[in-house]
This record gives C-alpha cells, structure tokens and sequence, in this order.
C-alpha cells in the first residue's frame, strides 16, 4: 500500500534540511512508517516556515488542520507523534486455546430442561415413541402423593417439549413441531385427568362427610374411635341391658375387634408399576 | 393510529369492556387474584400468605411416567349407579373398609 502523501515528509524539507546541515535518520523514509516497530515518523530538525510551500508574505495557510491524518486501527499505523505510553507493553488477549474450559455440574437440575445434551431437541422419531395419556379410571386408584408426583413429572416433561420446540426453530433444525404436538396433547390429557381426579375425589369427601354425620356408626367429633361397626354397637347394647363387670366388657371389645380381622379387609387396588418407555 | 373502520363508531360501545377502556377509575382484573393490598399513600403492600408458592415433591425413585402403554386397553369405570364415581354412599363404605379401622 502506498503511503499517503501527508505520512511521508515533504521532499523540499528534506532537501532544504540536507542544505541545512540536520541529520535525517534513514527511519524517515517513507517505506519504513508503516513498520508498527516504528510507529511515530521520523523528527525532522528545521524550522517550520521552510516546511511550507508558500512562503512568501500573506501566503495562504496551507497547513493539514487535522492532526491525526492517517491514523487508523484497522489499518495498525500507529500514532503520528510518539505518546507518553508508546512504549509500555500493551497486555494481549488470551489466545482461545489457553481459556480454561467451562466446569459444569453434569446433575444440575437444569439439564432436565433437555432431551439432549447436545442438541437439546430430539428427532421426531424419538419424539414419536410416547404412549396415551392415563385415563381418569386408571388415576383414580393412585393416592395424594402419587398423583402430586406425576402431576410435576408432566410439568418437566411439558417444559422439555417447549424447550425444544423453541430450539427446533431457533437453529432450524427442520421437521419435528408435530410430533412434539402430539406428545404434548398426552402428556396435557393426563394432567388434565390428575386435576380430574382430585377435584372429584374432593367433592366427593365433602359429600361423604354430609352423610357421615346423620350415620351412627361414624364419630366425626374427634374424641375416641372415628368408626365402630354394627357388630360392635350390638354387642355393648346387649352388654348395658345386663350389667356386665369390667373385664368381660374389656375381653367383648377384643373379640368384637377380633371379628373385623384387618388382613380379611378387601385389599385396595395398587397398579403395578408402569413400563418405562 | 386508528382501529379499523369495523370498530369505528357505535359497534364498539357494544363490546365488552376490556382493561385498556375508559380513562379512569375502570379496573378490570385478569383472573389472577390478589396478592396484598393497596395502601392509603397509593403504595402497595405484599401480603405473603397471600402468594402463591409451588412446591414440587422429590422425584427421586418415581416410576411413573406422563404415558402409558398403547397396549393397555382403555377400561372405563363401571360404577352401580348414575352417581358413579361421584356417590358418597360407595366412598363411605370404602372408608369404612380399608381406613377407618387401625
């Protein structure tokens, strides 16, 4: 690249300070200010009325008003004039193979937010692989805790669907938001069927407790047994028509009891554990 | 700006209200609740009984997934009568059978 006039000094100085005598060191040379060693051009000793071109009286003012001519960045000329800081050593970036490299925790819980670690949507065909939403029927035989679990184990699964969908557009990865659609739909008609169930399950008991007070078998005022069977009410009716003395009543309520056996109670439905897709 | 010349002049006195019509003193809420109360300054206080905070239970050893097998039939419930599964009768006697005794 040729060197802009205004970086080289003016070649009638340099003839004008040869017949003056000044020493012109070789660095003033044009070639050479571009070297970044060299970032400053070179002094010149003379005066600056012989720098000028026009120098006769009232000569117009022929002078370059700015200053920084031809300094660029980009370009890494350097500064015109040596700065106070020019010689300091100005710091260098890390190159990138020298940054260490990022420590992740491989459980942290936001890795639950991906299918994939890498790619954090999954293809289509594995998105596909799903089965149907539970149905109400088969909720229903599931307790609190089971039902609270799942509801939250939907609440992950959703979120990792719309993270990658929202990654599926964002890097373009293709075909796959109808797939994801139709996982997404199973996964909201179970929820759907929790919220089903506990709502219903939750009428329900305030039913049942309406009807609980008009029964005699069942206590609801929280002091003593909250259920005491026919038989049992039978048999103390029988035991206060004849006066009966203490240990007899005691021994009447243990075999009363013995009669309700709880391991001859109808066992409640438990559905085995679900194969894991 | 201007709405389209569909909502210009009386059709739109016939919708409902939305929460960006009429100047002042008009608040409609959105269906969120409330979570304090205004103070008499025109600041606002947090009640914190109030907000709302979701706890989620430890997954950790849960089986059970948001799906089941395509090969598990679709079995309705059968119940005896048109209350169903909402008849308080049939949750008593369930109570009464595998809960109510110790």
């Amino acid at each position: 690249m040729t060197n802009p006039a205004s970086m080289r000094p003016a070649m009638g100085a340099l003839l004008q300070s040869c017949r003056a005598g000044a020493h012109i060191r070789p660095s003033s040379l044009p070639s050479s200010s571009l070297n970044p060693s060299l970032q400053h051009t070179a002094a010149i000793s003379t005066t600056s009325s012989l720098l000028k071109r026009h120098n006769y009286k009232g000569a117009r003012d022929n002078s370059d008003k700015n200053k920084t001519r031809g300094e660029s960045a980009i370009r890494q000329t350097g500064t015109r004039w040596k700065l106070s800081v020019s010689d300091d050593p100005l710091p260098q970036p890390v190159k990138p193979e020298h940054i260490p490299a990022q420590v992740t925790d491989p459980n942290h819980g936001l890795w639950d937010f991906f299918f994939d670690r890498k790619t954090v949507a999954q293809p289509p065909t594995e998105d596909a692989k799903h089965g149907r939403g539970w149905m109400v029927e088969e909720l229903r035989q599931k307790s609190w805790d089971d039902l609270h679990r799942l509801w939250w184990v939907c609440v992950k699964e959703r979120n990792r669907i719309a993270t990658a969908n929202w990654e599926r557009t964002k890097s373009q990865l293709g075909y796959g938001k109808a797939e994801a659609t139709a996982r997404d739909v199973e996964v909201r008609r179970t929820m759907r069927a929790i919220k089903h169930v506990l709502t219903e399950r939750f009428y329900t008991w305030e039913d049942a407790v309406k009807l609980a007070e008009t029964d005699p078998e069942v206590n609801l005022t929280g002091n003593g047994e909250a259920y005491t069977p026919t038989e049992y009410l039978e048999e103390q009716h029988l035991s206060e028509e004849e006066p009966v003395p203490e240990e007899e009543e005691g021994a009447k309520k243990e075999a009363g009891a013995a009669t309700l056996d709880p391991a001859a109670l109808p066992e409640s439905k438990t559905q085995g554990e679900a194969p894991r897709l | 700006m201007q709405p389209t010349r569909v909502l210009q002049g009386l059709r739109y006195r016939k919708l409902r209200l939305t929460t960006k019509d009429v100047n002042k003193g008009f608040y409609k809420g959105s269906g969120t609740g409330t979570v304090g109360r205004h103070t008499k300054h025109g600041g606002f206080v947090i009640e914190w009984e109030k907000v709302r905070s979701y706890v989620c239970p430890p997954l950790e050893g849960f089986k059970l997934t948001p799906f089941v097998a395509a090969t598990v039939p679709k079995v309705y419930g059968q119940f005896s009568d048109a209350q169903g599964p909402r008849n308080p009768e049939t949750y008593l006697a369930r109570w009464k059978s595998e809960n109510a005794l110790d």
